[in-house]
């Protein structure tokens, strides 16, 4: 049963990524497509899994740049187009983006950016609403999963009002936040595709056009801002007598003050003003409440963005506020707000001593925490890049060098798990598809050492396949390591070039990364099973004896898709007559299947394995083998 | 009416704690609550901690459970429940499952990793009452290891209908779990649900710690 498909005036329990699906469909969408990427994959999903029953096209593009492109084109054909990516990914899609604010889109086009406050998903914490002021674009910020559903109806009337591509925002904890969502109307738009040549919107081959489109783009802007004060994104309170002091909160902050307003009894000792439109600001409503305040609050997540606005429209204004935030040092510019956080800036605001606090409490508590070991992120039991990495060290160890003396470039994905003992091995994580170019760099630098760059394969087509080219034009010597899982696994397994079947389980063209990497102009190639140590290893030995541009490309499902699909194999299990305790096999692979018994011997969950074989390969005398069925 | 009820559940990813958030929530929701549940997914399937909110009531509003205001924590790996110690305080009643998932680091030895006794007695040193059960025997009991989650879920209720805090009936209970476990594990959850809720009733009526 999904949620997103009940009929208007229906409440469900949407997170708000799908409340963001469910708006796509009653805004009337006909493509949804994105690049899959934390915490804004649930859209593309969510709609994927319905899509048999809905009318749109749902797609994974391999990149965001490509999936704004795309929708570029089917908004200018006059239909409406969502593109769906996480923070980082409006980096990728900017070049588009920065332009296509110039056209006049005919169509809508909104596009969905998830930010990550707190680094959830262990990337930046880039605050995308500078990026309304790097492209003018307007944009919504969302504060829970009712609002991401409508605000995407809401943009997709204005973009379309306005001629502009439209930005909605939320954050991780808004997307990930599931609440009771009322629904409304399905639209299905029944308009015919189009599109006229017309050189001077669709193109910027002129200065005079170009700035042309950028006033147009300006006067669009100008208009949307005398709209925005009355879109029920922003909301302004003012108690009946009025308030000394105000708060402005914007995305989940709002939620955490309404709470606290609600809890301690607070609406009528302050103004409160929710802002939703971060471009164009709700200028009206922000005059409104600062004529009326000495002493201002706000609470936005990362940059002080808000508060930089606020600031000037006060001096403006020729008004003189004190305004707290981040620039006084109220509140931190890095991290998520809690709801503690809000509490006490709210408290301080009010001299109010709202929180209850208590020492004993709190050491104890503590000292819980203490006592409780990290648990990191492991590979799980069966996954490919653990025989991957294994035979790398192995082959380098047989090939005489030591740790420190060959470098590993890690790139993003399950992939940088590497990075972790027992391995050690991936030293970089810096953007994707970079492993390739940084190991090039460090290669020009002068290193000698050995240098392989370890990337997955839904990360090598996003943005590997430049740095490889390059590799390849120039003859840079390195070894790329395509940890080919025929999947995006870090990200829910979404299908990447190598899977054979689209977002919606359609059958795709397998793109293979050794057939691109030959074309590309990387000459060595080995493809190799990283099930099979051996194997393995000899095909990283040979590459590292290359004096160009090489690749090993290691291929096999992930483990856990592997296990969806019902292709896992019999399991393993230890002889425990045979195991003399040496350890070895959880030393050099940390297995999650595998733990040791009281009596110091291996042991395997016959649940958790997935009959990957790896360990019996390791264990030196032979006391691991496949189980009886 | 009920304004603040919050449940934290705290997992090890793949344990089914996103799922046990669900059926909680969708049961607050046929009672007729507002419920709100917060959660990061990122860890959901893959081994890392995972902690889901789920708040019911009238004046809840965000996704996390303010530190020290957490009601009732159901914690699927006891060192888990150590992890969510901040949001626990001497009102909280900690339900908790007794079968450890050590990372690899504490099997080999190089990281201490406390036994149950120790978890226990840090969490009563907060002022939390503490409930445990095997609730992955219960499971296996039931069917399968995989209903370690309703287990959990079975205790809770029984909790619930021994503080008289009657949030949800066991009836809603029953059909959210009907609406969010595939259907060839559905009697062996009904099952765990049962056992689960024995095993507290069981254990409340002998002792607390
Ligand atoms: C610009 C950008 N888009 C998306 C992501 C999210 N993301 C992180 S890793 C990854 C791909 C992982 O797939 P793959 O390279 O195949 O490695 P795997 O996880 O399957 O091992 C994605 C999409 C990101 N970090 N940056
Ligand atoms: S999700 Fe797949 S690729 Fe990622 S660690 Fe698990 S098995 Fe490996
Ligand atoms: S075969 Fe060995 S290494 Fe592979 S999943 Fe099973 S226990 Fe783990």
């Amino acid at each position: 049963m999904s949620g997103i498909l009940g009929g208007e005036g229906e409440h469900r329990l949407l997170m708000g990524n799908e409340a963001i699906a469910r708006g796509a469909l009653e805004a009337g969408v006909g493509l949804a497509i994105g690049y899959p990427g934390t915490p804004s994959s649930e859209v593309i999903q969510t709609l994927s899994r319905v899509a048999d029953q809905i009318s749109m096209r749902v797609e994974w593009a391999v990149n965001e740049k490509v999936a704004v492109d795309i929708a570029t084109g089917y908004a200018y054909a006059g239909l409406r187009a969502l593109a769906t990516m996480k923070n980082a990914g409006l980096n990728v899609a900017s070049d588009t983006l920065m332009s296509v604010a110039y056209s006049d889109v005919k169509g809508g086009l909104v596009i969905y950016v998830a930010d990550d406050p707190g680094a959830h998903a262990g990337m930046e914490e880039q605050d995308n609403r500078w990026f309304t002021r790097l492209s003018l674009l307007p944009m919504i910020d969302v504060s829970d999963p009712q609002e991401g559903k409508d605000a995407v109806v809401m943009a997709f009337e204005l973009s379309e009002e306005y001629e502009v591509p439209m930005l909605v925002r939320s954050t991780t904890r808004v997307a990930h936040m599931t609440s009771i969502v009322e629904l409304g109307p399905v639209r299905e738009l029944r308009r015919t595709p189009g599109f006229e040549r017309d050189i001077r919107r669709y193109t910027r081959a002129s200065p005079k056009w170009c700035m042309e489109q950028h006033e147009r783009l300006n006067e669009k802007l100008k208009l949307l801002s005398g709209r925005v004060d009355g879109l029920p994104v922003n909301r302004l309170h003012i108690p009946e007598d009025g308030a000394e002091r105000g708060v402005v909160a914007s995305g989940i902050s709002w939620s955490y003050l309404r709470e606290l307003l609600d809890r301690h009894g607070l609406w009528d000792r302050v103004a409160a003003l929710k802002i939703g439109t971060v471009n164009p600001l709700p200028r009206g409503l922000i005059e409104r409440l600062m004529e009326g305040v000495g002493e201002l609050l706000i609470l936005e997540e990362l940059e002080p963005y808000l508060e930089l606005h606020l600031r000037a429209v006060a001096s403006e204004l020729d008004l003189r506020p004190i305004i707290h935030g981040k620039m006084d040092g109220w509140l931190p510019r890095v991290g998520e707000y809690t709801p503690e956080l809000v509490e006490r800036a709210l408290g301080r605001l009010l001299g109010l001593e709202l929180e209850r606090s208590n020492r004993e409490v709190e050491e104890a508590r503590a000292e819980a925490l203490k006592q409780a070991p990290r648990r990191p992120l492991p590979l799980c039991p069966g996954c490919p890049h653990r025989g991957t990495y294994t035979a790398m060290r192995m082959a380098l160890r047989e090939l005489g060098y030591k740790d420190g003396e060959f470098i590993v470039t890690g790139d993003i994905g399950c992939t940088i798990l590497g990075m972790h003992p027992p391995f050690n091995l991936c030293w970089t994580e810096v953007s994707m598809g970079a492993s390739i170019g940084l190991g090039i760099g460090l290669r020009y630098a002068g290193i000698d050492k050995p240098i392989i760059a370890a990337i997955g394969d839904s990360t090598l087509f996003h943005a590997g396949l430049p740095p490889a080219l390059n590799s390849a034009w120039h003859r840079s010597r390195i070894v790329i390591a395509v940890l080919d899982n025929r999947v995006t696994a870090m990200t829910g397994h979404q299908p990447s070039p190598t899977s054979g079947y689209t977002a919606t389980g359609g059958e795709a063209k397998v793109i293979e990364a050794d057939e691109v990497l030959r074309a590309l102009g990387v000459e060595h190639i080995w493809v190799a099973d990283p099930y099979n140590l051996e194997e393995a290893k000899e095909a990283f030995k040979e590459a590292l004896r290359c004096d160009g541009p090489s690749a090993v490309v290691l291929k096999r499902v992930c483990a856990l898709v592997a296990r969806r699909m019902g292709l896992t194999e019999q399991p393993y299990r230890v002889d425990p007559e045979r195991c003399t305790g040496c350890q070895l096999c959880l030393r050099t692979l940390a297995c999650p299947a595998m733990t040791l018994s009281p009596e110091g011997k291996a042991e395997i969950d016959g649940e958790a394995c997935t009959g990957c074989g790896l360990c019996a390969q390791i264990c030196p005398v032979g006391a691991i083998g496949r189980s009886e069925p | 009416m009920i304004r603040e009820h919050n449940i934290l559940i705290a997992s090890v990813g793949g344990q089914g704690g996103i799922t046990l958030s669900r059926i909680i929530a969708r049961a607050a929701m046929k009672m007729g609550y507002r419920v709100i549940v917060g959660e990061t997914l990122g860890m959901a399937q893959r081994g890392g901690p995972v902690q889901s909110h789920v708040r019911i009531g009238s004046q809840v509003y965000g996704p996390l459970i303010p530190e020290g205001r957490c009601h009732i924590l159901i914690a699927l790996e006891p060192v888990e429940a150590l992890r969510a110690a901040r949001y626990l305080s001497p009102e909280s009643t900690i339900l908790l499952n007794e079968t450890v998932l050590p990372p690899i680091t504490a099997i080999l030895g190089e990281v201490p990793y406390p036994t149950l006794r120790e978890v226990v007695e840090a969490l009563n040193r907060i002022g939390c009452g503490v409930y445990h059960l095997n609730a992955e025997k219960l499971a296996l009991e039931a069917g399968s290891k995989r209903c370690l989650n309703v287990v959990m879920l079975g205790a809770y209720m029984a909790y619930m209908e021994a503080e008289r805090l009657n949030i949800i009936t066991m009836e809603a209970a029953e059909e959210a779990v009907r609406e969010s476990v595939p259907s060839r594990y559905l009697e062996a959850n009904l099952r765990a649900l049962k056992l689960g809720y024995e095993a507290l009733m069981k254990s409340m009526s002998s002792s607390a710690y």
